[in-house]
C-alpha cells in the first residue's frame, strides 16, 4: 500500500522525524516497507514557467525546432526536440545554471549549429514522472518567470507498505496514523464530517432490504442530489494518482479517496438508475449474470452476494459495480452512496471465483470495521457538499445487524511477562494498550479488562494483547540470554536417523547425492516407463506441463540426471537420490512412499589408470549390485538377491526385481539401449531404485557378538568349466548342499571366457574354505572333502572339473 | 675376563667397523666378531669362567654390544651397498581410492541445523508430504478464507488433501499425539505453486521448530535458541534481531534476521546493504492452537519457528540461484563432498 508522507501527517504529527526514523518505526512495529520514493518537484532554482512566442523548424536537423521562448525577463533562442512544442504554450524552463537530474549545470549548448539557452522539460527531466511523452504543458493562465516550485507538485516520500494479513485497519492512511500515534504517543486527527441535511427524509428517496444479513452485517446508504460532477481538485487527484489510482471524477473519486483515508470501501450508484431507488442485498441466482465495470460479463452462483434493484443484481457485494450503474464523468447529479460490511470470507470467495482483484475485495476478505460505515459515508457525503455542492437527504439507512457489545479481552500482567520475557509493569502494559485505542475497562490486582476499539478486528484474545504490548515496547527490548538446553523423555528419532545412515553408507561408497522435483511431465515418466498410468497422482493445479504429475519413481529423474552428466563428458557419474514417490491406490486415494534410488555410468571401481578400457554391461551390473548389497549389510537388513524380470525401461535381459528375504522391494538393472541413445552414452547405465522401509526395518537391530574361530582354516582351490547359462549361484549351492560339514565359505575368484574353451562356456575358479570349531582338520580330512563335493558336482551339474 | 676388557673389545669392534668402507671389510668384522667362530660368541661360551656375582652384569654388557653392533653393521652395510638403479617412489602419482560421494547441499543444511538443534534437546519428527486441511491449515488456526488456501497457492489433491506447504503439520501430528513437554525440529520437503525462477522452487525445503512445555517459555527464551542456531551455522560473530509480522499459528510472531556474515553486519550486496539478512519467521505459538490440539491453552507455554534450507543453502554457500540446487550437475554437487 502507497503512503504519502504529506497526507499522512494530516492525522498525525510528524514533525522531527526524518524519513529513516519513520521507516525504522514502521519495520520495528510490524509493518514492511517495501520501498521508499521520493516524488513531486525539489529543484528550486532556475527553473521557471515560460512562455513559447514563435516556434519554427530547425534549419539542420527535421525533428527539432527552434523556439523563441519568454522566461519574464528576456526572450532566449531555445532548440527543442519535444514533438508537442508549439506557440503559445506555457511550459517548464530550466534556465542556464539550472542542476540537471545527474547534478551538473546547465550550459548553453550549441546543437546542429544553433545555439540553445536553455532547456524545456518533460515531466521525467523534472523528476516528476517516467514520461517522456513530451514537454510537460503547463496551465496557460501562469504567469511567465514563475518559479516552478510554486507551480509544480511539492516534494513528497511515499512509502510503499506491505501490510499484513491481519491489519486490514492498516490498509489506510488513519490506521497507519494510528500506529504512529501510539508510536510516538501524539494524538490522531480526524477530518470534520459534519454537513447539513437539507434534503427530503432519506426513507422517502430509498429503500434497502439485506437479505443475507449473516454475510452483509451492516449497510449503509445515503442519498445526495444536485452534486455537480467534475474533475476532482488538484489535490485530491494528485494524492490518488502517488497511491496508484487513477482519478475519474468528483464522485467516484471521492469514494476512493476516502477508502484509502480511512480503510472503508465506498460504492455510489447512480440514483436514478436504481430501479424503484431499492437496494437489495441478496445472493446471486445460480447461474445470474451480471457485466461487472470491467466490461466482463460474469456468471455468478448462488453463494455470492450481490447488490440489486427489484429487477436485477447491479453490483458484486464488495467486489465491483456493475457497468449498468456505474458514473461516468458528468453523467447523474443524484448519487446513492453505499457504506457498507460484508464478511470476510464471502467477499474472498467470490473476489477468487472470479478472479477479480479490486481495492475493495482487498480490505473486505481481511475484515472491515463495520464500526467505521457510518463514520465514511459521512466523510464522503461531506467532501461532495463541500467539492460538489451535493444536497444531502435528512439521516441515514443503516440496517445494522452487528452484536451490540463491544468484544472485552482479558489480560493476565504476568502471563504478558512471561510470554515477552521482559519485566514490564503493571502501568506500562496498560499505558500500551490505551494508546492503541483500547479502553481500560476493569482493572485489578493481577490483570486487567480492555475493550477492543471496532477497527481493531484482529485482536481477540489475550495473546493477541500480548502481542501489541511486545511489539509497541519493541522487540530490541528482548534481553540476551544462555540457551537452554531441555531433554524430553520419550522422544525417539531414530527413523530419521536410520535414513541418514542409508544416505552417508551411500555416500561413503562413493556416490554423490542428488535431488529432484517431485513432479514431472506426463512426457518425461511415458518416455521411461510406458505402461499403463492410470495409478498416476496427476496435480489438478500444476504449476505447467513440466511439472503436472508427481513422481511415481525416482528413477526416471534419476536417470535422466546420469545421462546429462554423462553427456557433459563427466567420466564416471555416481549418483543416488532418497525422496518421496506417489500414486493413488485402488480407491483412489493418494499414497507415499520413501525410495532410495541408485545409478552409476562409467568406469566405476576402476583405478585412475584403467579407465579407458569399455565397462561391460556385467560389469556395471555387479558394481551397482554390490553397491546395494553393501548398503543391505550396513543397514542390517539381511540378505539381498536379484531375481530376472521384464521391465519397458530395462535392457532385455538385464533387468532383474530386488529382493529382501524374498520379499520384492525395488527393482536394478541397465537402462535400454535406446534410452541411453537419446544422451549419446554408449557404455551401460545401471539403476535401481528401493523401497526405504523395509531396507530400514532392521537399523537398530542389534545381534550379538561371535568369537573368532580358534582353529585355522583350510583353504582348497577348484576350477570348472560351465555352460554360460548354468548360474554361478547355482553351482555355489550345490556345492554348499553336497553334505560336507565343515565347508564354512565358497568364494568365486576367477571368471573367464578364453579362446581354448568350448564355445558357450566360462572357466570358474572357488577358493573353498574348511574349518573346524573344535580342532584342527587334517590334510585328509579336507581332501575327502573336496572329492565329495567334486563327486556332487560331476552327478548334479554339466560342469567340467579342471585338475590342478 | 674382566669386565673391562670386554668393554675395550667392545670399543675395538666399533672403531674397526668405523674403518671398514669396503662392503668385504664390513663382512670381515662382522664374521670377526659375530660370525659362528667370532669374538662374542666365543666370549658367551666363557660365560661360566665369570665369577658369579659378575655373571649378570657380564651378561647385560656382551647383549648390549651385540646390539649396539648389529645396528652398526646394519647401518654400514646400507652406506656401502651399490646404489640401485630402479627410480625411487613417485609420491606425485594419483593416488588409487575410489571417489568420494558428495552430500546435497539442501541435506547437509538439514543435516548440521538438526545437529545444532539436538544439541540444545531438540529430536527430529517426520511426516508425509500429503497432509489434511485440518493439519496443514485448520489445526494451525489458518482461517478458510486466508490466501494461503488458494488453489493458486496451494497443491489441492482433493478437497482435504493436500501437498503439505509448510512442514508445521508435523507439529500438530506430535501434539495431537502426545502430551508436553514436545521439543521438536521438523525438516521436509515442501509444496508452493511458485512459478520456478531463481529465488521460487514449487518443492523446497523447510526446518521448523517447536518447543511446548508446562512452565514458562518466553520470546527471550526464543531468541537465545535461534541466537545459538545463528552462531554455530554462519559463525560465531552472527547476531539476531526480531522484527513484528504476522503468522496465523503463532502470537506474538516475529521475523528473523542474522547479522550478515559477509560484512558482518555493516552492509555490502549480500545483505543488501542493511548488515542483516532475513532468515526464519517464528512467534510464541498461538493459544488457538494449544486448543485445537486439545492442550489446555492456559497451562502451557511455547515458541515455534520456521525457515527455507535452499534459502539458508543459497545464503551459507553464496549460490545464486535456487535451481542450480535441482539440476544434479555433478560438477556442482562435487563441492560439496
Ligand atoms: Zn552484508
Amino acid at each position: 500500500m502507497k503512503v504519502p508522507v504529506s497526507w499522512l501527517s494530516e492525522y498525525v504529527d510528524l514533525t522531527g522525524l526524518t524519513v529513516k526514523d519513520l521507516s525504522d518505526k514502521l519495520t520495528f512495529s510490524g509493518v514492511e516497507v517495501e520501498g521508499i520514493e521520493q516524488v513531486g518537484f525539489d529543484r528550486a532554482e532556475k527553473y521557471v514557467v515560460a512562455e513559447v512566442r514563435s516556434c519554427a523548424p530547425h534549419p539542420n536537423a527535421d525533428r527539432l525546432r527552434l523556439c523563441q521562448v519568454f522566461d519574464g525577463t528576456t526572450e532566449l533562442q531555445i532548440v527543442c526536440g519535444a514533438p508537442n512544442v508549439a506557440a503559445g504554450q506555457k511550459v517548464c524552463l530550466a534556465q542556464l545554471g539550472a542542476t540537471m537530474p545527474d547534478g551538473s549545470k546547465l550550459k548553453k549548448a550549441k546543437i546542429r549549429g544553433v545555439e540553445s539557452f536553455g532547456m524545456l522539460c518533460a515531466a521525467d527531466e523534472l523528476g516528476l514522472s517516467d514520461s517522456h511523452e513530451g514537454l510537460l504543458l503547463l496551465d496557460p493562465t501562469l504567469p511567465a518567470g514563475r518559479p516552478l516550485t510554486d507551480v509544480l507538485p511539492r516534494p513528497d516520500t511515499v512509502f510503499d507498505l506491505e501490510i499484513t494479513w491481519n491489519r486490514s485497519d492498516c490498509l489506510s492512511m488513519i490506521g497507519i496514523a494510528r500506529e504512529f500515534a501510539a508510536l510516538l504517543e501524539r494524538p490522531v486527527k480526524l477530518p470534520d464530517v459534519a454537513f447539513p441535511e437539507n434534503g427530503a427524509p432519506v426513507a422517502q428517496l430509498a429503500t434497502v432490504r439485506v437479505e443475507d444479513p449473516a454475510l452483509c452485517p451492516r449497510y449503509t446508504a445515503r442519498v445526495l442530489t444536485g452534486v455537480q460532477d467534475g474533475p476532482a481538485p488538484a489535490w485530491m487527484q494528485r494524492r490518488l494518482e502517488q497511491c496508484g489510482v487513477r482519478p475519474i471524477s468528483l464522485i467516484v473519486d471521492v469514494t476512493n479517496y476516502v477508502m484509502l483515508e480511512c480503510g472503508q470501501p465506498l460504492h455510489a450508484f447512480d440514483y436514478h438508475r436504481v430501479t424503484d431507488h431499492t437496494i437489495v442485498v441478496r445472493r446471486a441466482r445460480a447461474g445470474e449474470r451480471l457485466a461487472t465495470l470491467d466490461n466482463v460479463a460474469r456468471v455468478l452462483d448462488d453463494q455470492m452476494l450481490v447488490i440489486a434493484d427489484p429487477q436485477a443484481a447491479v453490483a458484486v457485494a464488495g467486489v465491483m459495480g456493475g457497468a449498468g450503474s456505474e458514473i461516468a464523468p458528468g453523467s447523474t447529479d443524484a448519487v446513492l452512496l453505499e457504506s457498507a460490511t460484508f464478511t470476510a470470507p464471502s467477499v474472498k470467495r467470490t473476489a477468487t471465483l472470479l478472479n477479480l482483484k479490486t481495492e475493495s475485495a482487498r480490505r473486505f476478505e481481511r475484515s472491515v470495521d463495520p464500526g467505521l460505515a457510518e463514520w465514511a459515508s459521512r466523510r464522503a457525503t461531506a467532501l461532495l457538499v463541500q467539492l460538489g455542492g451535493a444536497t444531502v437527504a435528512q439521516g441515514v439507512i443503516d440496517v445494522d445487524h452487528r452484536h451490540a457489545a463491544p468484544r472485552q479481552v482479558a489480560l493476565r500482567f504476568r502471563r504478558g511477562r512471561e510470554v515477552i520475557g521482559v519485566p514490564l509493569d503493571d502501568a506500562r502494559m496498560i499505558q500500551i494498550l490505551t494508546s492503541l485505542g483500547l479502553q481500560l475497562a476493569e482493572q485489578h490486582a493481577e490483570q486487567a479488562l480492555f475493550t477492543i476499539p471496532s477497527w481493531r478486528v484482529d485482536l481477540e484474545i489475550e495473546a493477541d494483547l500480548i502481542e501489541e504490548i511486545a511489539r509497541m515496547h519493541g522487540l530490541a527490548a528482548i534481553p540476551d540470554q544462555a540457551p537452554q538446553s531441555v531433554a524430553v523423555a520419550g522422544a525417539d528419532d531414530a527413523g530419521v536417523r536410520a535414513v541418514a545412515l542409508c544416505r552417508h553408507t551411500l555416500l561413503s561408497l562413493g556416490f554423490t547425492e542428488a535431488m529432484n522435483y517431485s513432479f514431472l511431465s506426463a512426457t518425461e515418466l511415458d518416455t521411461f516407463d510406458p505402461r499403463p498410468t492410470s495409478r498416476r497422482l496427476t496435480l489438478p493445479n500444476p504449476v505447467s506441463a513440466d511439472y503436472a504429475i508427481l513422481r511415481d519413481s525416482l528413477l526416471s529423474q534419476l536417470s535422466g540426471a546420469l545421462g546429462r552428466n554423462a553427456a557433459r563428458q563427466v567420466e564416471m557419474v555416481t549418483l543416488f537420490e532418497i525422496g518421496r514417490v506417489f500414486w493413488r491406490n485402488e480407491t483412489d486415494t493418494p499414497c507415499e512412499e520413501e525410495r532410495v534410488a541408485i545409478g552409476l555410468c562409467g568406469p566405476v571401481g576402476r583405478t585412475p589408470l584403467d579407465r579407458r578400457r569399455a565397462v561391460t554391461n556385467e560389469e556395471a551390473a555387479l558394481w551397482l549390485k554390490g553397491a546395494v548389497e553393501a548398503l543391505a549389510t550396513r543397514l542390517r537388513a539381511g540378505a539381498i538377491t536379484l531375481r530376472p524380470v521384464d521391465h519397458p525401461a530395462m535392457e532385455p535381459g538385464w533387468a532383474t526385481e530386488i529382493l529382501l528375504q524374498d520379499e520384492p522391494i525395488g527393482l536394478l538393472g541397465l537402462l535400454r539401449s535406446s534410452w541411453r541413445h537419446q544422451y549419446r552414452i554408449n557404455a551401460p547405465v545401471a539403476v535401481a531404485e528401493l523401497k526405504l522401509l523395509p531396507l530400514l526395518a532392521n537399523v537398530g537391530r542389534v545381534t550379538p557378538a561371535q568369537n573368532v574361530p580358534p582353529f585355522p582354516a583350510v583353504r582348497r582351490d577348484l576350477a570348472l568349466v560351465a555352460p554360460r547359462t548354468l548360474p554361478h549361484g547355482e553351482i555355489v549351492a550345490t556345492i554348499k548342499k553336497s553334505g560336507v560339514s565343515d565347508l564354512t565359505n565358497v568364494s568365486l575368484f576367477d571368471n573367464f571366457e578364453t579362446k581354448g574353451l568350448v564355445q558357450g562356456t566360462r572357466n570358474l575358479g572357488f577358493t573353498l574354505e574348511f574349518r573346524s570349531p573344535s580342532r584342527t582338520l587334517t590334510d585328509d580330512e579336507v581332501n575327502l572333502s573336496l572329492q565329495k563335493i567334486l563327486q556332487t558336482l560331476k552327478q548334479t551339474l554339466p560342469v567340467e572339473i579342471r585338475e590342478g | 675376563m674382566t669386565l673391562a676388557e670386554l668393554d675395550a673389545h667392545q670399543q675395538q669392534s666399533l672403531a674397526e667397523l668405523q674403518a671398514a668402507i669396503e662392503a668385504t671389510a664390513i663382512e670381515q668384522v662382522r664374521v670377526r666378531y659375530l660370525g659362528r667362530n667370532g669374538l662374542l660368541p666365543a666370549l658367551m661360551k666363557q660365560l661360566k669362567d665369570v665369577p658369579v656375582a659378575d655373571r649378570p652384569e657380564f651378561g647385560r654388557r656382551a647383549n648390549a654390544w651385540r646390539a649396539a653392533l648389529e645396528a652398526a653393521l646394519t647401518e654400514r652395510q646400507a652406506a656401502a651397498a651399490p646404489r640401485e638403479t630402479v627410480a625411487p617412489f613417485d609420491a606425485t602419482l594419483p593416488g588409487r581410492w575410489p571417489t568420494l560421494g558428495a552430500m546435497h547441499p539442501v541435506s547437509r543444511i538439514i543435516e548440521d541445523v538438526c545437529r545444532v538443534f539436538a544439541r540444545l534437546g531438540f529430536t527430529v519428527a517426520d511426516g508425509p508430504d500429503i497432509e489434511t486441511r485440518f493439519n496443514n491449515f485448520t489445526a494451525l488456526n489458518t482461517p478458510a478464507h486466508h490466501p494461503s488456501l488458494d488453489a493458486t497457492d496451494t497443491f489441492w489433491l482433493g478437497d482435504d488433501q493436500l501437498l503439505r506447504t509448510q512442514t508445521s503439520p508435523v507439529q500438530i501430528r506430535v501434539m495431537t499425539s502426545r502430551p508436553p513437554p514436545v521439543r521438536i525440529v521438523t525438516p521436509g520437503r515442501c509444496y508452493r505453486r511458485d512459478t520456478t525462477d531463481a529465488t521460487h522452487s514449487a518443492n523446497f525445503h523447510q526446518i521448523e521448530g517447536l518447543y511446548v512445555d508446562t512452565k514458562p517459555v518466553s520470546l527471550a527464551d526464543l531468541k537465545a535458541t535461534l541466537a545459538c542456531f545463528a552462531r554455530e551455522t554462519m559463525g560465531p560473530s552472527v547476531g539476531v534481531r526480531f522484527r513484528p509480522h504476522f503468522f496465523p499459528f503463532t502470537e506474538p510472531s516475529v521475523e528473523v534476521d542474522f547479522s550478515c556474515h559477509v560484512c558482518n553486519g555493516s552492509g555490502c550486496r549480500v545483505c543488501k546493504q542493511s548488515g542483516w539478512i532475513e532468515i526464519a519467521g517464528a512467534g510464541m505459538v498461538d493459544p488457538r492452537v494449544y486448543r485445537l490440539v486439545g492442550y489446555d491453552a492456559d497451562s502451557v507455554y511455547g515458541y515455534a519457528f520456521g525457515m527455507g534450507v535452499e534459502r539458508i543453502a543459497m545464503i551459507k554457500y553464496g549460490i545464486t540461484d535456487i535451481r542450480l540446487l535441482y539440476e544434479n550437475d555433478v560438477r556442482f554437487l562435487g563441492q560439496f563432498a
